[in-house]
């Protein structure tokens, strides 16, 4: 086993019992309420998770890109509340532009294509736009934004006290935030072209498809369970064969969805064709999420369509994080561009490129 | 499932990335120079070019260098799998020396037999075929009724094998038979023997395709002698020797590559600014394959045994069997997506044997597309295999 497995295992370990520990059914109910879990930031911020994947001399905790992919997946296990993946992204704007990292729970913005415009203001910026469905807008120390200047792309960050802000969420009840900005000053900004709206928005699809896993996971686990428990007709359900057959189609879907988002995230971490392995990651993950929810829900019967059983915690994220940073349908097409321009004979080269 | 995997550090060694390139650019030469016609659903049979790829050191090339093998890394030999079936170029004249009978001798086999049998598989100058299924045992295949009774220095073999892939040229098979009656436990008593096909006693009979190809036979048995050394491993252990190594076997390329030539056609009458619908499907079949090929990959790295252990045994100490079933089950029904994508952007009505080759290929697809769903394990074997190890979590 070489140290950077022996690493990845133990941050493993420890994510997993921080969030086995800490989200319960109370605390996810209160978030569904709150939007977000203030109580577990603070507990999974204590245990240095949050900026997971950013370096140490840049104010991180250390490790990969890959390891940032591994605590993203559990966190969705647990369908943990809190702005995990924002946090990374927005971390990962700051440290690219050169500028310094700051506390979070941290947001990214914008996340659907619309424009926050830039202008000079003395030696510092001023921000204008309205942005929707922005992550944990409400819950967030500070606004990352990836805004447009005539000089070029500018990172800045914003106190959210100085947005109007209007509360909205996601199928999981998670904040997805309007955010008006109208010439609010910006605290720390940077011009940079070590980022793109577009790069941004592969970052967050990978978020996205890393947290669709981990959710499938949960899925499948409680389905598992649940079929291993449930009586009809004198027997357990897991004991038919008809239930046995989509319990392992369920883990067909499940394992690629972890073998895509993974892998991409590694291809990201060394460099290779991004656009192809994210793309492909999200959505293939897409897909399991479509099948493997409602393989889920079939297998649970009515108790699991109801907000007093833990499957809907899973089923609806993976509903609403199909959707974000692009669904499959938009990454397919974007992909299936690429590819036909490359032409028929670069197709194979292509998909064994990295 | 895939617990022992780390996805994110998945990449091909340098060995691998130069091995990817000489294939390559060897098949496009051969392909070039005319050597073969591309068919797609059932591998063709070529003894010329399987000699060509054995002389390249292409065949075996996991195997231990005294039994004419490369000592190379699984990953390389998945590479080289892969570049064939990029291309649909045939392989059936290697596949099964290389894939399965190879691999099986170096685990069970006698010194004898090795020395014999691999050096030639390697060089691409013997061909094997395999002999499982029989009438009433297909899924089920310790119901294998075809029996080896005990005679003077052997066995004498009588019964009958079916579905045997390119038994009428290949020119030795294995033979899983009953050497003792069933005695209650099923598994037990049944024993593989190497048989050679072209001697007396051995009749092959060939099971014409339904568009009229021949790759399948029935072969029949009557008084076949089988010297005591051609017996492989164990007699009466040839159950566990049969279904000790289906990871690799299950989960490799060959199970959601073999209509990517079909996948290369279609993208090539798209064009290259395909329109909105169509760029979708080339994305979502590309993202399809990505995935599967990351999984294949995953396993082909796990189990590789790595430098200083016994070349082309696979690591003993992980069990991937179940993720290898999940590899088969979703890359057998990923090979039908190219099919339907191709038939509902073209608007062609297939025809056997089309000269247009993206014509070809489609017929050729739909027409296979049932075999690769049963070979190699049903869908529902598979299922039923996948589904106890997840409930078996339970007990």
């Amino acid at each position: 086993m070489s140290d950077a497995t022996e690493i990845r295992n133990m941050l493993v370990d420890a994510a997993t019992r921080v969030f086995a520990d800490h989200v319960d059914a109370k605390l996810l109910d209160a978030a569904k309420r709150d939007g977000w879990s203030a109580d577990l930031w603070r507990i999974v911020s204590d245990a240095q998770l949050p900026l997971i994947g950013i370096a140490e001399e840049k104010g991180g905790s250390g490790g990969s890109l890959s390891d940032q992919a591994a605590v993203l997946r559990i966190a969705a296990r647990y369908a943990a509340p809190i702005p995990l993946a924002e946090t990374a992204l927005a971390a990962w704007l700051l440290t690219e532009a050169g500028l310094p990292l700051i506390d979070g729970p941290l947001t990214i913005a914008p996340v659907r294509g619309e424009t926050i415009q830039a202008k000079r203001d003395g030696a510092s910026w001023r921000l204008t736009g309205r942005v929707s469905r922005v992550p944990f807008a409400r819950a967030c120390r500070r606004l990352v934004v990836l805004a447009t200047a005539t000089e070029g792309l500018l990172v800045a960050t914003v106190d959210p006290a100085q947005c109007k802000i209007t509360a909205g969420s996601n199928l999981a009840f998670e904040s997805r935030d309007a955010v008006d900005l109208d010439n609010a000053p910006a605290e720390n900004a940077a011009l940079t072209t070590a980022v793109t709206p577009a790069t941004l928005r592969l970052r967050g699809a990978l978020a996205r498809a890393l947290q669709i896993a981990g959710a499938l996971e949960a899925a499948l686990e409680l389905s598992v369970r649940y079929a291993g428990e449930r009586v009809q007709f004198g027997r357990k359900i897991a004991e038919f064969q008809a239930i046995q057959h989509e319990l392992a189609r369920f883990a067909g879907e499940t394992a690629a969805a972890v073998g895509a988002s993974m892998s991409a995230a590694g291809v990201l971490e060394r460099g290779g064709d991004a656009h192809l392995a994210v793309a492909s990651a999200k959505i293939r993950c897409s897909r399991a999420a479509q099948e493997g929810s409602m393989i889920a829900h079939q297998v649970h019967g009515a108790i699991g369509f109801t907000d007093r059983y833990a499957l809907h915690h899973a089923t609806l994220r993976l509903w609403a994080w199909r959707e974000e940073f692009g669904n499959e349908a938009m990454w397919a097409e974007a992909l299936g561009r690429s590819m036909a321009a490359a032409g028929a004979d670069g197709l194979w080269p292509a998909l064994t490129g990295n | 499932m895939f617990q022992q995997v780390d996805f994110s550090a998945l990449d091909l060694p340098p060995s691998a990335r130069a091995l990817q390139l000489e294939v390559r650019a060897f098949l496009r030469a051969e392909m070039a120079a005319g050597t073969f016609e591309v068919h797609l659903g059932h591998t063709e049979f070529n003894a010329a070019l399987s000699k060509k790829i054995g002389a390249r050191g292409w065949i075996g090339m996991t195997w231990p260098k005294r039994y004419g093998g490369q000592e190379r890394s699984y990953l390389d030999r998945f590479v080289m799998t892969e570049e064939m079936l990029a291309v649909a170029a045939p392989c059936a004249a290697h596949w099964f020396g290389d894939r399965q009978t190879g691999p099986s001798l170096l685990r069970y086999g006698s010194e004898t037999q090795r020395q014999r049998f691999l050096p030639a598989i390697a060089r691409g100058e013997f061909a094997f075929a395999l002999g499982m299924s029989e009438p009433n045992a297909g899924s089920d295949l310790a119901a294998v009724k075809t029996r080896a009774e005990r005679v003077d220095g052997g066995w004498k073999i009588n019964g009958q094998k079916v579905w045997t892939s390119w038994g009428h040229k290949a020119d030795a098979f294995f033979v899983l038979c009953r050497t003792a009656p069933d005695s209650g436990n099923r598994h037990d008593g049944l024993s593989q023997l190497i048989v050679e096909l072209k001697q007396p006693g051995v009749t092959v009979r060939p099971i014409y395709f339904m568009d009229g190809g021949h790759h399948f036979n029935e072969i029949f048995f009557d008084d076949v002698f089988v010297p005591d050394d051609m017996v492989v491993g164990d007699i009466g252990a040839g159950w566990r020797q049969i279904t000790s190594e289906l990871a690799l076997e299950r989960s490799g390329p060959e199970r959601y590559m073999t209509t990517f030539p079909l996948f290369v056609e279609l993208v090539r009458r798209l064009g290259k600014s395909p329109d909105a619908r169509a760029a979708e499907m080339i994305g979502r079949l590309t993202a399809g394959i990505w995935s599967l090929r990351r999984m294949s990959l995953a396993i082909a790295m796990t189990l590789d045994p790595g430098p200083g252990a016994e070349f082309g045994t696979p690591k003993a100490t992980v069990d991937l069997a179940t993720e290898a079933a999940l590899v088969k089950d979703l890359g057998t029904f990923y090979e039908r997506e190219i099919i339907d994508a191709a038939r509902l952007l073209s608007d062609v009505e297939p025809e056997h044997g089309a000269k247009n080759l993206f014509e070809r290929f489609l017929a050729e697809s739909i027409v296979a597309a049932p075999v690769s769903t049963l070979r190699g394990g049903t869908t529902q074997v598979l299922r039923g295999l996948i589904a106890r190890k997840l409930l078996g979590r339970l007990k």
